[in-house]
């Protein structure tokens, strides 16, 4: 039963009562409200992170390159300041210490296992300068923000995001017959306007209904004409470039009535909303997010038994998402003895750190003393560096279907080499007081079910750090 | 456009003479053979890496990303000028292209695609192991996969103990701790992770730093391919062709994502030395692109695309095409180049050569007894 603690969320910590009532005490953490962030440094708005963002590109494209045109060294370090002068390998660190406090010290730790999976559903993959600037505000703004509303209204409210519009082209996506199809400077280019489909197709497939419905590749163009119009600004253009916050422009929109999958919709700004209104209400939809959300928490391949009290859930309360996570962790709880879920490589760091309360991530000490222009100390560079060298960086996933759920894609020699090198990590996070014997007893029986046999094990060993890789690299705490 | 559709099918003979005699390349002996899959992640555009030259239909809808400066493959077909290193194998009649052709795949998502790129099926996500993999279980390749890349990636999975390498520094754990690992996995029946662990134990104990840029990669691959017995077969993955926008000419995405592939030929190339003619390199990409292109310089995902192949198994220097012609009639669904030939049977073949096995039972037992050519004489030296 103990192992539903890790299941649904990181363990638990040497400090906490093992709950009476697991169920209870999962399902608890979910409610209407979201809670504050855990961690209690400085935390920017998105909008905030983007002006550094905007400050890069803009030096770098429109001033840089034209002052030192003749010059490559004079251009490298120049351009090396204005890196150092926004932050640019400083935000990410921030973002994933802000993310993993949740994890490791946060009361509602359940919540954050959920919005790890809503943030890799509606992935922002490694593309451009997201991941240095935006990445980890998009997660916390949009995602996390939006966890106590309709699948509707966190789909609808992640499409429009700055970050996802542009990490999908859709500033790209032009009416052929849009005011701005018609504009000079078109003609004078030699480029007629044409539709982007790249956002289109993946808020089809990744982000509702997944292929199983059955869309076409007309469904897709349909809609990329529906979406065409939404994207930044562009009376900033000239000082903010593509980091405007989005807004549907007409201009940019193609005019006519909308027909989408066989259905009419309204032209012009409510076109998007609608259809994702009906796209969230679709059947492939919901069934979709039920067996993904089976596959993170419980089994690679989840059973129609599963999924269908997920499904339920979402019909009954119109998509509200702490209601369909209830009925998600119930489904987990009542599964939990029968199957084991691969943990990836993040959640298993946060388990282990959360089971050791260890010294992760660094203090906020350490980020508030932060300063713009000047580089980062080891301490504020380990998020980054150690995410990214588990193969599991929460902002860099290669493509915007996010990371994989199923045990396999975890299963390397140098993944587990990973996870190796990262229990001695972990080990050497410990709190100095924490490295003995007693300890270790502590977390094994408050955490496992067969602690007599874990710690039968683990005294094989003299050394507490051998015991310590060799605890986090069994069987039972490579699975929940 | 000149080419007719079928003459294509004898390959360029301008450049047969360069073929050399047509002797087999092993002696009884049997030299070691290696295979290489570079995945191209992210729908490669074949029309702007291997552009033909003179078509209408493909200027007028191509404006602003017609290249410059291509280099004249033959009478037909150009190459993109950044792929150096393959041009320099070309003339050494150990680069070749098969044109107009992909995996039977039309619905366009890159993952279900990519899915498909590596299982060798049909129907996404229902084939668990990939055709490399299937491949080297009928050939008996234990232990002699090798990923360059952090996962294994799924076209090798289907036999037991492929390694992978993608650096990290550390310390590894004792033999005690691994043998206790061992023994409890062992326990709990964790075939899989036994057989990493095996692999592991047989690393050094002390990882220092080393980079985990594609050259380095290729450098590693190419002396571990080039020991007598070192792996066979080697997956490389290289990401980022799909550019919806700012695509670019000579100097754009689609052009750094061509490079880094040719990079990994050259270095290749340059690291095997003499055994590079016992080696055989293959492209896999999920689609090519659409025609034509979009208002952001890009352009959508489409359905035919190419296959680069390098090394010394090569039969000669050519593009091997069944040309469909890029007439608006002649696209697929109006909008992309059309597929001609089933990629897998490029694939098949490859690995019947290198692998030595008759082609029928790769056929059967790799790929279900899918219809597929076997064009190992055309393409290889068998």
């Amino acid at each position: 039963m103990k192992n539903f603690f890790r299941k649904v969320a990181f363990g638990l910590g040497p400090d906490e009562q093992i709950p009476s009532d697991p169920l209870n005490w999962a399902q608890s953490q979910i409610t209407d409200q979201i809670p504050e962030f855990t961690f209690k440094g400085k935390i920017y708005p998105e909008k905030e992170l983007r002006k550094h963002y905007n400050k890069y590109v803009y030096q770098d494209r429109k001033v840089l390159r034209k002052k030192f045109k003749n010059d490559k060294m004079g251009y490298k370090a120049a351009k090396n300041k204005v890196k150092a002068d926004t932050g640019q390998k400083f935000w990410r660190n921030l973002e994933i210490a802000i993310r993993h406090k949740e994890a490791i010290s946060g009361a509602h730790p359940v919540l954050a296992k959920l919005w790890y999976f809503w943030g890799n559903h509606f992935t922002i993959s490694e593309k451009d300068f997201l991941a240095n600037y935006s990445t980890g505000a998009y997660q916390r703004e949009t995602i996390r923000a939006n966890m106590n509303q309709t699948f509707e209204k966190l789909a609808y409210e992640s499409t429009v995001a700055w970050a996802m519009i542009h990490h999908l082209d859709n500033a790209e996506n032009v009416g052929p017959k849009s005011e701005d199809a018609r504009a000079e400077w078109r003609k004078r280019k030699k480029r007629p306007a044409t539709i982007n489909e790249n956002h289109a197709r993946e808020l089809l497939e990744l982000h509702t209904v997944s292929p199983n419905s059955g869309y076409t590749q007309e469904n897709i163009t349909e809609l990329a004409y529906i979406m065409t119009g939404w994207a930044p600004d562009d009376k900033y253009w000239k000082t903010k470039l593509e980091t405007a916050d989005v807004k549907f422009q007409r201009k940019y929109h193609e005019p006519g009535k909308k027909i989408f999958w066989g259905q009419n919709f309204p032209k012009g700004k409510k076109g998007l909303p609608a259809v994702i209104k009906f796209l969230s209400e679709h059947p492939s939809c919901r069934e979709f997010i039920a067996y993904k959300l089976c596959r993170y928490l419980i089994t690679d391949y989840p059973t129609k038994e599963m999924t269908d009290p997920i499904v339920n859930a979402w019909e009954k309360s119109g998509g509200y998402l702490p209601e369909v996570h209830k009925a998600a962790i119930e489904v987990a709880f009542r599964f939990n003895n029968e199957y084991s879920k691969f943990q990836n490589p993040e959640n298993w760091w946060l388990q282990m750190s959360r089971m050791t309360d260890a010294n992760w991530p660094p203090r906020e000490e350490k980020f508030d003393s932060f300063l713009l222009g000047y580089g980062l100390d080891p301490y504020q560079a380990k998020p980054h560096k150690f995410m990214k060298d588990m193969g599991h960086h929460p902002y860099l996933s290669q493509q915007p279907n996010g990371y994989s759920d199923i045990a396999e894609d975890w299963m390397s020699p140098e993944l587990i080499i990973r996870r190796l090198l990262y229990a001695r990590q972990g080990y050497i996070n410990l709190k100095p007081g924490n490295k003995n014997d007693e300890f270790f007893k502590g977390v094994v029986e408050k955490n496992f079910d067969n602690s007599d046999k874990i710690m039968s094990i683990l005294n094989q060993n003299e050394k507490t750090i051998d015991k310590h890789i060799l605890l986090f690299n069994l069987p039972e705490v490579l699975r929940a | 456009m000149r080419i007719s559709r079928r003459g294509f099918l004898k390959g360029s003979l301008a450049t047969l003479f360069l073929a050399g005699t047509g002797l087999p390349v092993y002696s009884s002996t049997k030299a070691k053979k290696n295979l290489v899959v570079i995945m191209l992640r992210g729908g490669m555009d074949a029309l702007c890496a291997v552009p033909v030259v003179g078509d209408k239909n493909f200027e007028k809808r191509r404006k602003q990303l017609i290249l410059d400066d291509t280099i004249k493959l033959n009478s037909d077909f150009s190459l993109h000028p950044v792929l150096d290193n393959f041009h320099d194998l070309w003339k050494e009649s150990k680069g070749a292209i098969v044109h107009a052709t992909n995996i039977p795949y039309t619905e366009r998502s890159h993952f279900d695609g990519q899915n498909l790129m590596e299982s060798g099926g049909k129907v996404p996500y229902k084939v668990k192991t990939g055709w490399l993999g299937r491949g080297m279980k009928v050939a008996g390749l234990r232990q002699e996969g090798l990923a360059l890349a952090l996962p294994m990636p799924l076209i090798l999975r289907g036999v037991p103990q492929n390694n992978n390498y993608f650096p990290t520094k550390g310390k590894l754990p004792t033999d005690k701790v691994l043998s206790l690992l061992k023994d409890v996995y062992k326990e709990r029946s964790e075939d899989e992770l036994i057989g990493m662990l095996e692999i592991i134990k047989s690393r050094p104990k002390e990882r220092s730093y080393a980079a985990d840029d594609l050259y380095s990669l290729a450098n590693e691959a190419g002396a571990l391919l080039k020991k007598p017995d070192g792996p066979r077969v080697a997956v490389f993955e290289v990401g980022g062709f799909d550019t919806h926008a700012a695509q670019g000419g000579v100097h754009g995405t689609h052009s750094d994502c061509l490079k880094e592939m040719d990079l990994v030929f050259g270095t290749l190339k340059k690291r095997l030395k003499e055994e590079f003619d016992n080696t055989l390199i293959v492209t896999l990409t999920e689609f090519g692109r659409t025609i034509k292109q979009n208002s952001g310089l890009g352009t959508e995902h489409g359905y035919g695309s190419a296959i680069f192949m390098g090394g010394g198994l090569l039969k000669n220097n050519q593009v091997y095409t069944d040309w469909p012609g890029l007439k608006s009639k002649e696209l697929f669904q109006g909008r992309d180049l059309n597929s001609t030939i089933d990629a897998r049977s490029v694939y098949a073949s490859a690995m019947s050569t290198v692998f030595d096995i008759d082609f029928k039972r790769v056929q059967k037992e790799v790929f279900w007894g899918d219809k597929l050519q076997n064009l190992s004489d055309k393409l290889f030296r068998t």
